[in-house]
């Protein structure tokens, strides 16, 4: 018999991450490093690797799944049958387990309490799959990384239809994504149990799938007369998994609500009245001050006895509220979003002025979108713009690529390691640049580290990869490292920890053309230097026109943290640092 | 001949909601006519109701109290009864109320248009009175033609011996055995009238308490007190058949407590609820929605679903109580000044004015209940209170109900008087008070007002005129 290995997810870089590509199926020979699954953080796509060779037995994973560290991903047989290949493999990758479903005995490094709980949860759900000859089983929803329910939008398969692994049996619709519901096996479909506009969560019955299962040594002879009984024990299994299911995503709910992100909601107080006014603790009369004005009594902290809420108090509120308008949104990054009291955009049906089609955002699209527009609405912007003169650097940079060229394993320069070496030595000079805002909105939290973020475009979207301590990198070093990592950001193999820690984030968008922009600061720094195109300008020496090189630059900055005689200082101080890179060794 | 009258504001009924609305208005400084089908001003409640029954329960009370003097030790002879006479007294009653109404609007300026008014656009109004037709055209209107008696379609309404509220108010005889049908609050401060005037009076009443609303242990209460005055309260029973035949009226009772036979009755009256007059005024050519069952419905304003046209009191919704209206009408005549004003009471008042009185405000256990508001129930049984003691009233009792904050968010009291006690409990709930509050008030001794101290200082743990509960658990 073949032995089965288990293979699991590697360090994926922190938090769980999407399975967005499976990239074998079942009975694939594969060498080691070779992809199994692609995966999507919310910063990055990665391929994860078999971590040696052989045959898939088994997927354990499916688009859609969220999966982290230690999760099993597949089962993957050695190539030959005999138990010396066993041992071989197993003296030679010790921490791989034996096979199946004996959880207790599962890896031991780098693995939580909580994956081992999935993995034997799964393999129980396996073997009870694969008892029975030809038998009705129920496909239910996986973990769709959902807390609460979902729509279905599409029912893609109907009864009677013939159906492999993986195919998609219906389409789901989150608040973020919509992801289609792979079949487990393959087979015939029974029964479809669900119809567009259902809502469903993890475990909810989606269809009955008769399936042959070849592995089972069951009874064939009384499939017909045991058909019926299968099908009862199979809904019985089924409903203490489905118990078990509900606790689990209760769990999941408590400790994930926090962490949703939710896009935020046009709210006026007034809407919200009737409930909400009868917690307040304010007499008549102050109520119906508080009416006048369109006070929210629930925001108004009483100052009377128990906290009784006095007309000075709703007058003290409106007073504060018009004297600083943008207080509760300014402050620090307000939990529900924000509140912004606005009108909801006008919809508008473009397809009766042409032809039109509905184009799917990009998944990081989708996601850095909630960010960019929480950064945007809740940091007040300024952007500085100035312009560095890189006629020397230019010329110091061209020349040493020559010199690069003629060796053997050289690295060409880009002025954007300039800009970082530049960048460093302002945050060193002024460090509020190097700085966020604490959560109470009255601290600062003042960074020793240099950690720069680099934007990088590419085809699936914008990436914001780190690149750290670069106060005590080289610029060779430097330019190695941001060729590195731009390459992978390309390729879509950067993890999440490649894109955390940033202090201060560089937009360069020279390579393409413009003459400014206003970068969006990227929260929780407090600021981002844009780099347009440089472009030979006249300048006035004295005496005459010079032609010189210059390198426009925006500053945007968080102007509750940085004033701006600070910001125009720091902005100086990047050009004469570019203008002279002498500087950067002072 | 058609008068053409231009005003800011019309006022459709003057019934204490009407009134209201219209004097608010005019010393707001508007322009305001008051439209009324009948003579007098006041409406149901001052000819019809709120007013006489009270005048006709302060009678009974009396007579009730006398009865029960011989007890102890002053025996009184069986009272004479004058109906002419208490009719007249009533009536001085009426007069003397519905008199100032008139006078106040010639004060304010209000021109009172006699008449049955209806819409004929969103800005016009058509009065048929006696003597002619008047055309309003106005800027604002305030609908208030409030409700009238439920009629049941098995009861032959029109024999003089079936009465309506009304009816009975006109004191026609004092029938020997009376029939009060529906078990709320309208039927049983009319059967406590009768009762005293020396009818045997039975109550039928379909659910399973008397005055619904209501909760159960201050109904319990409420029973203790009030059984005496009614020779037999029906419970979970209904009238089947009501015929009325030359000996009288003869019930046919279904339910739990139904007589097997037939019962005659010198006369029934019918009580069982209010049905809003919402469809009687051609709302729809104004382009006010009235629903299926008359009633019109309105913003926290008091604003119908046309901006100009607003509605109060009986019309927009349970409860159907004069003093919700005169409140509606006072913002719906604030907002039409310009005001921002809401209406957004934490409570609305209900008291039956029987013998005993039994009042409630802010949350019953059972609102609380249904809307999932924790709460705590404090109770001071009047049993404990020297006052009541003296006056013969331990059947009595004062309950309140604080929120999780030990906050006052509801209360009831039962016994003499308990609608004058009613006043503290709606304050302190709309102040905001909390048992503590309350329990410092220093409350005057002895009074039944003493009751609601005492049922604070219950929920605080500082009782010491009664067992304290509180006290037992820290040890």
């Amino acid at each position: 018999m073949a032995d089965t290995k288990e293979v699991k997810a590697p360090d994926v870089g922190g938090d769980e991450v999407e399975v967005i590509e499976i990239l074998v199926s079942k009975g694939d020979k594969l060498e080691a490093e070779d992809a199994l699954i692609t995966v999507e953080s919310d910063k990055a796509s990665m391929d994860i690797p078999a971590p040696f060779g052989g045959t898939i037995a088994e997927m354990k994973v499916s688009v859609g799944d969220k999966i982290k560290e230690g999760d099993l991903l597949a089962l993957m047989e050695a190539a030959g049958d005999d138990s010396e290949d066993n041992a071989e493999e197993e003296s030679a990758d010790s921490s791989d387990e034996k096979s199946d479903d004996s959880s207790d005995d599962s890896d031991s490094d780098k693995k939580s309490e909580e994956p081992q709980e999935d993995t034997s949860k799964d393999e129980k759900k396996e073997k009870k799959k694969s008892s029975g000859g030809s038998k009705v089983i129920e496909v239910t929803v996986p973990d769709i990384g959902e807390s609460g329910e979902v729509e279905i939008i599409e029912v893609l398969v109907s009864k009677g239809d013939e159906i492999s692994a993986e195919d998609g049996l219906i389409t789901l619709e989150t608040d973020k994504a919509t992801m289609d519901v792979p079949s487990p096996q393959a087979g015939t479909v029974e029964s479809v149990e669900v119809s567009v506009g259902d809502k469903v969560k993890e475990g909810s019955l989606v269809l009955k799938l008769k399936v042959s299962d070849d592995s089972g040594a069951e009874d064939e002879a009384d499939d017909d007369s045991d058909s019926k009984q299968a099908e009862s024990e199979a809904s019985q299994s089924q409903d203490s998994k489905d118990d078990k299911d509900d606790k689990d995503s209760k769990d999941q709910q408590g400790s994930k609500s926090d962490g949703d992100r939710k896009p935020p909601v046009p709210d006026h107080p007034l809407d919200k009245k009737g409930q909400a006014e009868g917690l307040a603790h304010a007499s008549p009369a102050v109520r119906r001050v508080a009416r006048e004005f369109g006070v929210d009594l629930n925001q108004v902290k009483g100052s009377g006895r128990k906290d009784r809420i006095l007309k000075e108090d709703v007058q003290d509120y409106v007073k504060y509220e018009l004297s600083r308008p943008k207080a509760s949104a300014g402050a620090g990054y307000s939990k529900d979003g924000g509140g912004l009291q606005v009108i909801a955009p006008p919809k508008v049906d473009f397809s009766k002025f042409g032809e039109v089609e509905l184009e799917p955002m990009s998944r990081i699209q989708k996601i850095s979108g909630p960010n960019l527009h929480r950064n945007w609405v809740t940091i007040p912007h300024v952007t500085q713009f100035d312009e560095a003169d890189i006629t020397e650097l230019e010329a110091f940079r061209k020349q040493e690529n020559e010199l690069q060229a003629k060796k053997k394993d050289g690295v060409k320069i880009t002025p954007l390691v300039f800009i970082m070496k530049a960048v460093a030595k302002g945050l060193q000079e002024y460090p509020v640049f190097n700085s966020s805002l604490a959560d109470d909105g009255e601290h600062l939290v003042m960074k020793k580290y240099i950690n720069l973020g680099i934007a990088v475009d590419t085809p699936g979207g914008l990436v914001v990869p780190v690149i750290r301590d670069v106060d005590k990198k080289g610029i060779y070093e430097l330019s190695e490292e941001l060729l590195d990592v731009s390459a992978r950001a390309r390729d879509g193999k950067l993890k999440s920890a490649d894109m955390q820690g940033g202090c201060f984030s560089i937009s360069s968008l020279g390579g393409i053309g413009g003459t400014a922009f206003t970068p969006i600061v990227n929260a929780p720094d407090v600021a981002i230097l844009g780099v347009s195109k440089s472009e030979m300008k006249p300048k006035w020496n004295g005496k005459d026109f010079d032609a010189r090189l210059m390198l426009p630059l925006s500053l945007s900055y968080d102007h509750r943290v940085i004033d701006g005689a600070v910001a125009a200082r720091f902005s100086v101080y990047l050009s004469n640092v570019l203008s002279d890179i002498r500087k950067l060794v002072l | 001949m058609s008068k053409d009258i231009k005003t800011q504001v019309v006022v459709l009924g003057a019934g204490p909601g009407g009134y209201s609305a219209a004097f608010r208005a005019a010393d707001l400084g508007l322009d305001v006519v008051l439209v009324e089908r009948y003579n007098t001003l006041g409406g149901v409640c001052l000819n019809v109701g709120c007013i006489p029954s009270k005048a006709l329960l302060h009678l009974a009370k009396h007579i009730e109290d006398a009865k029960h003097m011989s007890a102890e030790g002053i025996e009184f002879s069986e009272p004479k009864i004058d109906l002419d006479k208490i009719r007249k007294h009533k009536e001085k009653v009426i007069g003397q109320l519905t008199g100032g109404l008139d006078q106040m609007s010639k004060m304010r300026k209000v021109k009172v248009v006699n008449g049955l008014g209806k819409f004929t656009s969103d800005t016009s109004l058509k009065v048929e009175g006696d003597d002619g037709e008047t055309v309003i055209n106005f800027e604002n209107a305030i609908i208030a033609v409030g409700s009238q008696s439920i009629k049941l379609p098995f009861v032959p309404h029109d024999d003089d011996r079936i009465w309506d509220s009304t009816d009975a108010l006109e004191l026609p005889f004092i029938p020997d055995r009376m029939l009060v049908l529906g078990g709320g609050i309208i039927g049983l401060e009319m059967g406590c009238v009768y009762s005293a005037l020396g009818s045997k009076v039975d109550v039928v009443e379909m659910t399973d308490q008397l005055v619904p609303p209501a909760d159960k242990d201050i109904i319990k209460s409420f029973m203790k007190q009030i059984s005496g005055k009614f020779d037999n309260i029906m419970l979970n029973t209904k009238a089947a058949k009501v015929e009325a035949k030359k000996d009288g009226i003869h019930v046919t009772f279904e339910g739990d407590k139904a007589p097997e036979k037939p019962v005659k009755y010198d006369a029934v009256l019918v009580a069982v609820g209010r049905a809003p007059n919402g469809g009687k005024i051609d709302a729809d050519k104004a382009g006010v929605k009235v629903t299926d069952r008359g009633f019109i419905e309105v913003d926290k304003q008091l604003r119908t679903n046309v901006k100009n046209i607003f509605a109060i009191g009986d019309l927009v919704g349970q409860p159907m109580l004069a003093h919700k209206a005169v409140h509606e009408g006072h913002v719906a005549a604030e907002v039409i000044s310009g005001q921002k004003h809401y209406f957004d009471p934490k409570v609305i008042p209900s008291i039956a004015y029987t013998d005993p009185e039994l009042a409630w405000a802010g949350l019953t256990e059972k609102e609380a209940k249904e809307q999932g508001v924790e709460y705590e129930v404090s109770v001071f049984p009047w049993s404990a209170s020297g006052r009541a003691i003296a006056q013969g009233a331990t059947a009595g009792m004062t309950k309140l109900l604080f929120d999780k904050n030990n906050r006052i968010i509801g209360g009831a009291t039962c016994g003499p008087n308990a609608g004058e006690l009613l006043g503290e409990i709606c304050l302190a709930i709309e102040m905001g008070c909390d048992a503590e509050d309350i329990a410092l008030t220093i409350h005057a001794h002895p009074t039944l007002h003493e009751s609601i101290g005492l049922a604070a200082e219950v929920q605080e743990g500082s009782i010491t005129d009664m067992p304290n509960k509180k006290a037992k658990k820290k040890k």
